[in-house]
């Protein structure tokens, strides 16, 4: 019983972590028409300044974690997105995938294949034990920081002008801009934002999934794959339900990896055909809901293309 | 300053617009001098539209020029253009259907020149509009036709613009209300600002406007003034061609 | 057929031969020819993943699947039976006590991709747009990860080893000329045209009476064929093959040739696969310092890794600034000058 309750704590910690990731990738859709496939490489960025500042204090560390994604973040802005303002969807998201490859390979000559190993805050990813139950810090953690962004992006998005504009250029920017909406604004701090969490990514994924504690140039790539395909799968039209997509291949892919077999002879018998499982159910739910799985229109910007 | 006061507030000369090889506008001149009501007819496809989208940036003039207060804001972009002091009201109405009537007026304060008085312009948009002020917690996309035109005209107000272009406000709407959006329209005249009035509705937009140009083909025909606004003969005439 | 098509179909064609001839010359090195017959292999796979995504207008991300599972078909059939258990173990008996030669081989790999993308496309295709982009990348997802792990179908997360190399040269040139022909007479198809109307207007399409759908399966299933093929002359030149070779960084890297080149022709497509190999060949030269201008330059040669770096650099630089590619999605043409040509005889039309 305990042991099931930790494995679901566990995929609801990994569910936010995606979800931190959909809000990131979503909220920049949202205003650009982007899918960000080099979303995975600001968070590899981030992992690296984390990573190679080890001997520093962990503030002054994460502090150069944000202000290296969030110069990263302003960079693609400025040298691609922006150029690519008018381009179709895919030819963006073709361009973001050269984007993450040029920063990957980039990666690899620079610190090499051979991982970094990667541990912020060691007291986080010591256990918690209430009665029976083990739990690591950073899996309460993670859980309250995603839910703590999340609320404060709500409050950001209705309560403050900037936030309003950016709702109201995500549902139709034209007319925002015929009301005096900066639009390259409203786009950089929305860009900004989302590396802002790319950044709190990075800090908390070296601590809460273990094998993400080693640093290598395709750092979060496998995360990325995952929450574009949830993001895309919920609704990438609003945040709100790409983050509900993201949050749900997180916690799947968390749970399944908990409760599968480690070792089957065929396919979708054990954990090491996880992404199988998990992109199956992907192709069934776009197969069934183009539109998106939590979305309510029937027609999407996704189908218009 | 009577000198500034002289000069129109919003000019157009010579103003050209292409789609493609295709002119859509040739050889415009405009004027609309502080405090008037200019109106702006002419039959489906004349360029009406495209005027305003002209001056507010968001189709390419290929030739002419556009002032504002003097100052010339020719192929800026559209937000910065409605920053310098020009509101508009699109065609369609346009207003965000899934955010609150409140949230639509809060739009419209991206358009302001100074940050002061925002809440002074909202209250004054509430008391012209007090059906927003009732249903000021309410998705925009519940209001009825009229309602969203009210709501429309003053997200543009809250910015206190010193021109307000106005593309079809009564488009769709019931003669009764398109009665009401006329009478707030001088209510708006009243307060100070400066009205251009693309219409349809050519004898009504000539009897209410201080003048009306009349728009065929792409091509500025006449002026009217309000006295001749039963003179059926002249107005076809320009519509029509002579 | 007119001259016109003839003279689209001889740059892709004279292109692909004259770097195979290039590539068979004496004085050129074996590791140049190595590079050389990557990039023909480079052009097949490249006009293969061409035929769906520029006749159809569609990005798929799930291409390299086809590749894959033609390369690992080609590959687990060609080893040597007596080699079988020890390479690759935990086969089905079937796979494991039958062998096949170098022809049969590319054969199987064609069936088994085209096949594969048959099955896959039935559903697929009946999406648009990002929904459909994304859905090819999870095929590529779900084939990775089961080639990755399914010993019973191939090695798993082993390494397939001593596949015989029998694409060589002359099988490079054959095979990327093969491919570019099959293309070229799919585009010209009647198939082809209703496709291509199809991305142009698709309302228009479909009210003069054209089964996208259908359409684009068809493109999708030849493609996979080709692209199958492909994967079959990819696995018999490097002689080793596992998971990992066909995912993620071939995907990007033959997407990005397509896209460098042009999508919407055949010619992008060669020009693009050529291009962006030789960009690669030449900085590896200038990384081991055969370059004299660059070590000039610098005083030294170019630093290690460079290439990665300078391809996707570049290729990123390409996708940002032209966007419809290097040929700008025409077909090859010659220029319009005086006709000294003879004309092309046989040209039935």
């Amino acid at each position: 019983m305990t042991e099931h309750v930790q494995t679901l704590l566990d995929a609801v910690a990994l569910g936010s972590i995606y979800g931190l990731m959909a809000i990131g990738i979503g909220l920049v859709f949202g205003v650009l028409r982007l899918v960000n496939f080099a979303y995975g490489q600001l968070v590899m960025a981030g992992a690296y300044a984390l990573a190679l500042t080890q001997d520093v204090s962990v503030v002054l560390s994460i502090a150069l974690c944000f202000a290296v994604v969030l110069a990263l973040s302003l960079a693609m802005e400025l040298a691609a997105f922006r150029p690519l303002r008018n381009a179709s969807p895919t030819t963006m998201l073709v361009a973001t995938f050269a984007i993450s490859y040029l920063l990957q390979s980039i990666a690899l000559v620079r610190f090499g294949a051979i991982g970094k190993i990667l541990v912020v805050i060691p007291q986080l990813t010591k256990p918690l034990t209430i009665g029976s139950l083990h739990v690591r810090w950073i899996t309460i953690v993670t859980i309250l920081v995603a839910a703590g962004v999340f609320a404060a992006l709500t409050l950001f998005l209705t309560r403050t002008s900037i936030g309003l504009q950016m709702r109201a250029a995500s549902i139709d920017s034209e007319t925002a801009r015929l009301l005096g909406v900066r639009a390259n604004a409203v786009i950089t701090v929305a860009v900004l934002i989302s590396g802002a969490i790319a950044a709190l990514v990075a800090v908390i994924l070296p601590m809460a999934v273990p094998e993400r504690i080693l640093v290598t140039p395709d750092y979060a790539l496998r995360e990325t794959i995952i929450v574009l395909v949830g993001v895309v799968v919920g609704g990438i039209d609003r945040l709100l339900t790409a983050t509900l997509g993201g949050f749900t291949m997180g916690f799947l892919v968390g749970a399944l990896s908990g409760f599968l077999p480690s070792s089957g002879s065929w396919p979708f018998t054990s954990s090491v055909y996880l992404d199988s499982a998990v992109f199956m159910l992907v192709i069934v739910v776009l197969l069934l809901r183009p539109e998106g799985l939590f979305t309510r229109s029937r027609r999407s910007v996704v189908d218009r293309v | 300053m009577p000198t500034a006061d002289a000069a129109p507030i919003l000019q157009v000369r010579g103003l050209e617009v292409r789609y493609g090889s295709v002119p859509a506008l040739r050889d415009v001149d405009l004027e609309v001098q502080r405090g008037e009501i200019v109106g702006l007819i002419g039959p489906n496809g004349a360029g009406k539209s495209t005027t305003l989208q002209a001056i507010v940036g968001t189709v390419r003039a290929s030739a002419g020029e556009i002032l504002l207060g003097g100052v010339s804001i020719r192929g800026q972009a559209p937000e910065r253009i409605v920053r310098s002091g020009v509101g508009l009201v699109p065609e369609g109405r346009r207003i965000f259907a899934a955010l609150t009537v409140e949230e639509n007026l809060r739009l419209g304060l991206a358009g302001r020149r100074s940050k002061n008085g925002a809440h002074e312009a909202l209250e004054m948009v509430n008391e012209l509009f007090p059906v927003l002020r009732e249903s000021r917690r309410r998705h925009a996309g519940l209001l009825s036709g009229g309602q969203q035109q009210q709501l429309a005209i003053g997200r543009a107000l809250v910015a206190e613009p010193d021109v307000l272009l106005l593309d079809e406000p009564s488009l769709g709407l019931a003669p009764t209300i398109v009665d009401a959006v006329f009478e707030k329209l001088g209510a708006i005249r009243d307060r100070g600002v400066t009205i251009l009035l693309v219409e349809q509705r050519a004898q009504r937009t000539v009897a209410f406007a201080d003048r009306t140009y009349v728009l065929a083909n792409g091509e500025l025909r006449m002026t009217l003034g309000p006295g001749e606004a039963g003179d059926t003969d002249r107005m076809v005439a320009a519509y029509f061609g002579s | 057929m007119r001259r016109g098509d003839l003279v689209q179909l001889l740059g892709p064609i004279g292109l692909v031969v004259l770097v195979g001839i290039i590539g068979s010359l004496g004085f050129v090195s074996p590791d140049r020819q190595v590079e050389i017959l990557g990039a023909l292999v480079s052009v097949a796979i490249v006009v293969s993943l061409y035929v769906f995504v520029g006749n159809s207008g569609v990005v798929s991300f799930g291409h390299v699947s086809f590749v894959a599972v033609g390369a690992f078909a080609a590959g687990v059939m060609t080893i040597p039976v007596t080699l079988k258990p020890t390479i690759t173990p935990g086969l089905f008996s079937l796979l494991a006590r039958h062998s096949l030669g170098n022809v049969p081989s590319l054969v199987l790999a064609a069936l088994v991709g085209g096949v594969f993308a048959l099955l896959v496309g039935i559903p697929l295709m009946r999406l648009s747009g990002l929904s459909a982009g994304i859905a090819t990348f999870a095929v590529l997802g779900v084939t990775h990860n089961i080639l990755a792990n399914w010993t019973k179908i191939g090695p798993g997360p082993l390494t397939l080893t001593t596949i015989p190399q029998t694409t060589g040269m002359l099988q490079g040139t054959l095979g990327a000329v093969g491919v570019v022909l099959v293309a070229f007479a799919y585009q010209r198809s009647r198939f082809g045209r209703k496709l291509r109307a199809a991305r142009e207007d698709p309302a228009a399409a479909r009210a003069a009476g054209i089964d996208i759908h259908r359409e684009r399966l068809w493109a999708f299933a030849l493609s996979g064929t080709l692209c199958g093929f492909a994967g079959g002359l990819f696995v018999h030149q490097a002689g080793t093959l596992q998971a990992g070779d066909v995912y993620l960084d071939l995907t990007f890297l033959t997407l990005a040739m397509l896209v460098v080149g042009g999508v919407g022709s055949l010619w992008g497509a060669v020009v693009g696969a050529l291009v962006v190999s030789a960009l690669g060949s030449f900085l590896l030269d200038a990384e081991n310092g055969d370059v004299g201008f660059v070590n000039d330059l610098l005083g030294k040669p170019l630093w290690g890794g460079s290439r990665l770096v300078g391809v996707a650099a570049f290729m990123a630089l390409v996708l940002v600034l032209l966007p419809s590619g290097l040929t700008n999605g025409r077909e090859f043409g010659l220029p319009r000058l005086p006709r000294i040509r003879r004309p092309v005889r046989g040209s039935a039309s």
